[in-house]
Formats: structure tokens, C-alpha cells, sequence
């Protein structure tokens, strides 16, 4: 192998990939990140902001996200940056009857898995969010749930893991992976060859394709969601709100009769930022790499958001945009070495988790790397269980 | 030419300086985009339609890109404030 430029090539510059450099940087390894674009312009740089720990699968799901918000709370003093944390509780609120007791049913599990959630009626719930309407049924509480700012986390871990002697290639595409004895040393790029101990692919929804560089069939896929912004107002909501009705699509979607919510939908989401403004999204669509934002989505979002919040309709919209999350068949992301393919490690395919899950998966993935194996079992989530057996 | 004074604001709705641009420029942007991502110009009401021309000269000159090869934000719907109440009445007109 010709010389080393760094002990880690990163291919990938949003919240994972800056996540798992920044990460390898503390430990006292040389990172490299390689991105096509610039750093938080995939996933990263079109999505929500919330963590939400209820939303999460009672388990082992839920046990990640609680170690990787216990990082976020620290990651600002290390940092030295401001990252808009803002632990500000979070609903679940439901508009029938069937949704508030699939809620409810689920609630008892985050409970048995340790979290603190709480089920409240319609008029306890506008206690705390009196501009909900009054129409729903209840809603379930997180007082946990919290808000992060992902441009600035990117940003922030990419100065951070600079000082640190790191560095970062933008503009810089990997066309293929470089091999010496069956083993990935480094990457071929448009502006030449990189060498590197490791080569972790933390592209996201292009993971597939990196994978595909290596021989692994990842089965990651685009998956659109659109959302929509608001002029600045004053304080609308004062939680981050997902409804319940996601439930209802994901465990009984033939109770879903509307043909467009069955197409498009995943319920209602809303967070207000720190400079006031509005998201509220998303739709769920299986469109490729098409980015376009569209009209029946538009329409589709904002007639679920004022069915739960009225007062929206008096609201502007000052912009729409969509995302790719990077989803994956079993709802897992892809995190670890490869069988068969030493030298090169996965971290892609968190869906809509990537915000959520960066902190830890950054760690893990380091700690493989640096220490030889992660402080957390991960075996669930190994990209070996899509390595075909010979 | 004449001193400029780094306090001037670039994008008024969201309160950014060329002071904050140039120093998003040193950090690594070199696009409309990563301007808006780093700084949040062009994120206002006006979604960028009075600074993304002096953002893209901000680059340009900082840079040493050509006007032309400097990628321009993303353009999204709606071109101007639209109630919600609007397209939902449209809908269920």
C-alpha cells in the first residue's frame, strides 16, 4: 500500500459521517472525510430537528437513542458551540379513538423499556398545548424529547475534528474502493487516491452504492419526505408533536381508508425552532433520487396540520423542501464490518434516525475501530445479515 | 476601495454580516447552500431573494470562483408567503 493519508477514510459528510470522524479524531486517530458535495447537504441538511425517544422501538431502538441523547446533553461543553439543544418534552397526540389506544398500548412498553411517558386526555394535554385542537382525544407525553439543531452539529464536529488534526475533502467524489490482498485499503476519487487503514461508508442514502463498491448488496433506499416552514412567529407550540396516527399506518394500515394518507402518509409532525419558525411534515414516498417538492404533498401536510392545529391557517408558508431518509427493509440501520471484506466498515441506512442516533453510532463506530470492539452490542444491526452465504 | 465594514448586513431577515459570510467562506463554503447552512442567510422571510445575488459576489470574490460556476440555492415553492388556509380551502373548495 503506497502511504497512508489518514488511519480513516469517511466517506460521507452529514451527521454520521462527521459524527464517526469527530468521534475517531478524540481517540487519537487521523480521520479523512471524503464528500461529494459540501458537509450536511444530504439527509443532514433537509430534515427535522427532534429526538424523540417515544417514537422509538421498546428495546434495544429505545436503548440507543437514550445513550445517544445522554452524549447530545455533554456534546455541547465539549464542542464549545452552541447546537440549539433543547430539551423541551414532546406529545404524541391522536385524532381517533383506535390511534390514542395503539398510543396507549405502546406506552406501557417504553415504560417497561425505562422511559418516563404519560398518558393524558384532551384537556390535560391542552393544558400544556392550549392551541391543539380541541377535537382530539389525548395525547401521549415525553418530558425527555428534545430538539437539536443538525447544521450546526455538522458544522460544529467538523471544526471540532479539524483542530484535532483531522480532515476534510469537499467536493470530492469516490468513484470506487482500492484493494491490496482481498482487503479495502483506500479510495479512488475525481481528484485521485486516498490510502487509509479503514474506509467507513456513512453515506446515507447513497449507501448502497459505496456498499455495492465493496460487493455487499445494502439494501438502502431513498425515501422522500417533504416538509414545510412558516414565517417566525411567537411560541405556537411549546413541544415537539408526532401523532399517533403513525402507529396506525405502520402496525394497521388497513384501517387506513384515505387513499392519499395511505400513498403518502406517516401522520403529522410539527416542531417550532429557536428563531420561530414552523416545520411540520412529512410525507413518506418512494420516488428515487427526486427531490422535488409537490403540490398534492404540500396540500396533504398542511391539511393534517390544521386538522390538529387550527390556527395554522392563518399562518404563512415561506417554504417547502424535501429529503432523502435512508431506509432500510427492517427498519435497522447498517452499522459495522463487513464478513469477507476487511478494512471496510458500514454506517448507513438510519432512516429517520440519523439526527437521533449520530452521537452513538459516532462512538461505536470509533470504538470498533480503536478499541477492536463497541462498549454496546450492535450485533442487530450488522450489515453481515445481508451478506449472502456462499 | 474603501474599507468595508464587516457589520454591513448581508441578509437582513436573518441578521447576517458579511463578517459571517466571510468567515463561513474560510470554514469551507463555496456555494449559495453552504452559506445558508453555516450562517442561515437566505433562511428569512424573503428566503433569499434580496442577498442571494451579494452572497454569490461574496463567494466569487473570496473564492476565486467565476459568477457563473457558483451553484445557486435550491429554489422551492411558494415564490411568495401563501396562507395555509388558502391552499387547504383549494383543496376542499
Amino acid at each position: 500500500m503506497p502511504k497512508k493519508d489518514a488511519d480513516v477514510i469517511v466517506i460521507g459528510g452529514g451527521i454520521i459521517g462527521t459524527s464517526i470522524a469527530y468521534q475517531l479524531s478524540k481517540r487519537g486517530k487521523k480521520a479523512l472525510i471524503i464528500e461529494r458535495e459540501d458537509l450536511c447537504t444530504g439527509t443532514s441538511g433537509s430534515c427535522d430537528a427532534y429526538i424523540t425517544p417515544h417514537t422509538k422501538k421498546p428495546g434495544f431502538h429505545l436503548g440507543l437513542c437514550l445513550e445517544s441523547m445522554k452524549l447530545y446533553k455533554e456534546l455541547e461543553e465539549e464542542l464549545g458551540d452552541d447546537l440549539e439543544y433543547w430539551q423541551k418534552g414532546g406529545f404524541q397526540p391522536c385524532e381517533d379513538e383506535l390511534s390514542f389506544q395503539l398510543v396507549s398500548e405502546n406506552a406501557k412498553d417504553l415504560m417497561a423499556g425505562g422511559l418516563e411517558v404519560k398518558m393524558m386526555n384532551i384537556d390535560e394535554f391542552r393544558s400544556y398545548e392550549p392551541n391543539m385542537s380541541p377535537n382530539l382525544v389525548g395525547a401521549l407525553h415525553c418530558p425527555s424529547a428534545c430538539q437539536i439543531n443538525p447544521f450546526k452539529v455538522v458544522m460544529s464536529y467538523a471544526r471540532n475534528l479539524k483542530k484535532l488534526g483531522s480532515q476534510i475533502m469537499t467536493n470530492t467524489e469516490v468513484t470506487d474502493l482500492l484493494w491490496e490482498d482481498g482487503k479495502v485499503v483506500g479510495v479512488q476519487t475525481d481528484k485521485g487516491e486516498f490510502y487509509a487503514d479503514y474506509v467507513v461508508n456513512a453515506t446515507g442514502c447513497w449507501g448502497a452504492q459505496i456498499a455495492r463498491m465493496a460487493g455487499l448488496e445494502a439494501p438502502i433506499e431513498p425515501r422522500r419526505g417533504q416538509i414545510i416552514v412558516t414565517e417566525p412567529t411567537s411560541t405556537v407550540i411549546k413541544t415537539t408533536m408526532q401523532s399517533g396516527m403513525y402507529l396506525v399506518i405502520k402496525f394497521h394500515p388497513e384501517k387506513i381508508t384515505d387513499e392519499r394518507t395511505k400513498r403518502l402518509g406517516s401522520g403529522f409532525c410539527i416542531e417550532q425552532t429557536g428563531d420561530g419558525t414552523i416545520l411540520i411534515g412529512f410525507t413518506r414516498e418512494f420516488m428515487g433520487y427526486d427531490k422535488s417538492t409537490t403540490l398534492e404533498g404540500i396540500e396533504y401536510i398542511i391539511s393534517e396540520g390544521c386538522k390538529y392545529l387550527p390556527g395554522l391557517r392563518d399562518m404563512h408558508v415561506i417554504r417547502t423542501f424535501s429529503g432523502f431518509r435512508p431506509f432500510v427493509a427492517d427498519g435497522l440501520p447498517l452499522i459495522g464490518p463487513v464478513d469477507g471484506i476487511p478494512g471496510f466498515i458500514m454506517a448507513a441506512g438510519h432512516e429517520g434516525d440519523g439526527v437521533a442516533l449520530s452521537p452513538i453510532t459516532g462512538k461505536l463506530v470509533a470504538e470498533m475501530i480503536v478499541e477492536g470492539q463497541p462498549s454496546y452490542n450492535i450485533d442487530a444491526f450488522s450489515p453481515n445479515r445481508f451478506v449472502k452465504q456462499a | 476601495m474603501a474599507e468595508t465594514n464587516k457589520d454591513v448586513l448581508i441578509c437582513r431577515c436573518q441578521e447576517v454580516t458579511l463578517a459571517m459570510i466571510e468567515e463561513a467562506i474560510a470554514e469551507g463554503a463555496f456555494s449559495v447552500d453552504g452559506i445558508k447552512k453555516r450562517t442561515r442567510a437566505g433562511m428569512g422571510l424573503c428566503q433569499g431573494k434580496s442577498c442571494e445575488r451579494l452572497v454569490e459576489k461574496i463567494i466569487a470574490e473570496k473564492t476565486g470562483q467565476a459568477p457563473a460556476d457558483i451553484l445557486p440555492a435550491t429554489s422551492r415553492p411558494p415564490v411568495r408567503p401563501i396562507k395555509m388556509g388558502t391552499i387547504e380551502g383549494e383543496r376542499n373548495a
